[in-house]
């Protein structure tokens, strides 16, 4: 008797990650506090649980005693394609890992489901497809000339050829929120803190792949993994600084796994670099706020995932004149911004919904400055706070602020926010 | 009749102790046959990130399983032994999220857990006994000496099941969210449960017994035992009980999780 072949493979899944899936004991608080679930209308397919528990069945039907007995069961390709579209209904936020009672990495099992659902010819979805031709032919997902990294770069800037500490901008803070990179270049520069950065060689963090499934697809990830390390080891680099926590999340996760190989070097965010430096008493703020009110909204990449949750409070609470309040879903509680995990790329209306949620949130403590660590916060925090009209409320980075404090001038900065 | 058996294999109940074995074999048969399906399934898993899916074999995911236990966390890594105490014994990340659910599970998991290596003990002392080595206490003193202690941890499992049961009925969300593979484990349950206090109640005439006859405490008990090995053994690989296992394994996996 001909047999049919399974429906799915265990492409990208560990034998830990099969053996999470019947861990699941659907207890239901996954759904409870799934951003995007919430966000779509609580659609029941989006539910982190209902998710587990598809590929559950798909895993019985495929390998279960059933299928060693009388051959594997098909799943119906539209409902592997409805799962894709599930799976990917989703900004990794790690809400539902934070909140599982039986500890199941979610992340990388949505990461892994999307990395196996790409080779079996489903994912991704929206615009996500074209991460991989942008990023592998310009080194960037703006399909921006890689010159265009440095051209932010003011005159005033002192940038060394090699030095101890290495900026690692970002494709978004130095071809689109050039400000960003001009406050942090300029920070440094204020506080004599020599830095190099890798310029024009910069490859894209790689983020965008490994989020949503892509990251094998041609061995781009793990080339311009390759790239950045072997670059930032060339300039000297013990120490490398990131303003981004997307990108700050995948060198310190991703990238030694993509290569094998632990990091030559330190990776810090430079909330947690500033906040040393407010500790050693080297940081002379000279320009107070007026009075003002502000909160600070958690990236998902910079706290859930790797448990940065004080440093970036630490510096909003030194820089004077600022009236630091928390919003009720803060650090490992907080509520997604709505853009990671390729859903502003894949699903932006979802993202927007997610963002206006957030919005509310902060409105909902009055303040003047809804602040974050991430430019990719930043940039979908302005877009929900422009659909719900909140027009009074300054949606700012941290650093952009400290630059401020500092008595930094950014007024020459041309910057593409959006 | 009342107190010639125990766990089911006195000499007077020598059929009874023949099917009991026989049954306990088949059930750890079907036990061990669905573990080994189930290790066939991890084992199709890649052993570490990145790497090709494996071919299936069962000692794939214990190597993987040891290897990621030895890798360091992001962040969120704690010791091996807060792990297994407070978030796998103590079930401290239900409790952060609700201490009713908390109660519910812990009173499930202690009761059912206690009961499990009190009959095992029994079943254990009444072996030594039949097999005259002269060790080990008489079947009968240790029996009473357990039944207070029995009794206790029955209603301890009970109280567990009962607000689980009016959870699922009356909390509409989780009502509405309830599916077979929901159902058979608490229904599983309950039924070991009601059958244990039922055939204890007819061998010492209280109120569990419902006023049946003596003489129906022997096949009431080994129905008890039946459905026991069925759900506490036999099914656990194939049905949402694999979880008393998995999730365990997926807590220590995770380092105690995000």
């Amino acid at each position: 008797m001909v047999r049919d072949n399974p429906s799915i493979t265990t492409e990208n899944l560990t034998a830990v990650q099969l053996m999470e899936i019947d861990s699941c004991t659907r207890c239901g608080e996954c759904v409870q506090w799934c951003p995007t679930y919430d966000a779509s209308g609580k659609k029941p397919g989006l539910a982190p649980r209902d998710k587990i528990l598809r590929w559950q069945e798909y895993m019985k039907k495929s390998y279960g005693l059933r299928a060693r007995l009388f051959g594997p069961k098909q799943v119906p390709e539209e409902e592997i394609e409805q799962f894709k579209e599930d799976v990917y209904g989703c900004t990794t936020c790690a809400m539902c890992a934070t909140v599982c009672e039986s500890g199941i990495n979610t992340v990388e099992l949505w990461e892994a489901m999307r990395a196996n659902l790409v080779k079996r010819g489903n994912g991704p979805v929206g615009k996500q497809p074209m991460f991989v031709k942008l990023i592998g032919e310009y080194g960037n997902p703006y399909m921006a000339d890689p010159k265009e990294r440095i051209s932010w770069v003011p005159d005033d800037v002192k940038i060394e050829d090699k030095a101890d500490i290495l900026y690692f901008g970002g494709c978004t803070a130095e071809l689109r929120q050039k400000k960003l990179a001009f406050a942090t270049a300029r920070v440094l520069n204020h506080l004599d803190i020599p830095f190099t950065m890798l310029g024009e060689d910069e490859q894209c963090c790689n983020s965008a792949l490994v989020r949503t499934g892509q990251y094998e697809i041609e061995d781009i990830s793990r080339k311009s993994a390759r790239k950045n390390v072997d670059g930032i080891k060339a300039k000297g680099a013990t120490k490398v600084l990131f303003a981004c926590a997307g990108c700050y999340r995948t060198a310190l996760v991703d990238w030694p796994r993509l290569l094998g190989e632990e990091l030559p070097f330190e990776i810090i965010h430079i909330t947690e670099y500033l906040d040393k430096l407010i500790d050693e008493g080297k940081i002379n703020w000279k320009q107070p706020f007026d009075n003002k009110t502000i909160t600070y909204h958690d990236p998902c990449h910079l706290g859930r995932h790797v448990g940065v949750f004080e440093p970036p409070r630490k510096v909003l609470r030194s820089i004077p004149g600022l009236n630091f309040v928390e919003m009720d879903r803060i650090k490992d509680n907080q509520r997604c911004c709505g853009a990671g995990g390729g859903v502003k790329a894949g699903i932006p209306d979802l993202a927007l919904g997610v963002a206006e949620t957030r919005v509310e949130d902060a409105l909902a403590k009055n303040p003047d400055i809804l602040s974050s660590a991430c430019p990719f916060c930043k940039r979908n925090l302005c877009d929900g706070r422009d659909s719900v009209k909140a027009d009074n409320l300054e949606v700012e980075d941290i650093i952009v602020l400290t630059a401020e404090a500092l008595g930094i001038d950014l007024s020459d900065c041309e910057d593409q926010a959006r | 009749m009342a107190m010639e058996y125990y766990a089911g294999i006195s000499d007077a109940m020598r059929i009874t102790f023949v099917q009991v074995m026989i049954l306990a074999t088949i059930a750890i048969v079907i036990f061990l046959y669905g573990m080994y399906i189930n290790l066939k399934k991890w084992g199709l898993g890649a052993e570490s990130y990145g790497q090709k899916p494996s071919k299936g074999s069962i000692f794939t995911f214990p190597k993987t399983l040891a290897y990621q236990l030895s890798e360091d966390g992001h962040g969120h890594g704690q010791n091996i032994i807060v792990t297994l105490v407070l978030d796998i014994l103590l079930q401290r990340r239900i409790m952060r999220r609700s201490p009713l659910r908390w109660f519910m599970h812990i009173t499930i998991f202690v009761g059912w857990m206690a009961l499990f290596i009190m009959s095992l003990l029994m079943f254990l002392v009444e072996l030594l006994h039949m097999a005259h080595l002269g060790i080990g206490p008489e079947p009968a003193v240790f029996r009473e000496f357990l039944s207070p202690i029995n009794d206790l941890f029955s209603y301890i499992l009970l109280t567990g099941i009962i607000i689980a049961i009016a959870r699922r009925l009356f909390i509409p969300r989780m009502r509405e969210a309830t599916i077979a593979y929901d159902s058979i484990l608490l229904g599983g349950l309950t039924l070991i449960t009601v059958t244990g206090f039922i055939s204890d109640g007819i061998r010492n005439g209280t109120f569990w017994g419902m006023g049946l006859e003596n003489h129906l405490a022997p096949p009431a008990a080994l129905f008890h035992v039946i459905i026991s090995l069925l759900f506490c053994i036999a099914y656990i690989p194939y049905s949402k009980y694999i979880h008393m296992i998995a999730s365990p394994l997926t807590i220590l996996a995770n380092k105690g999780g995000e």
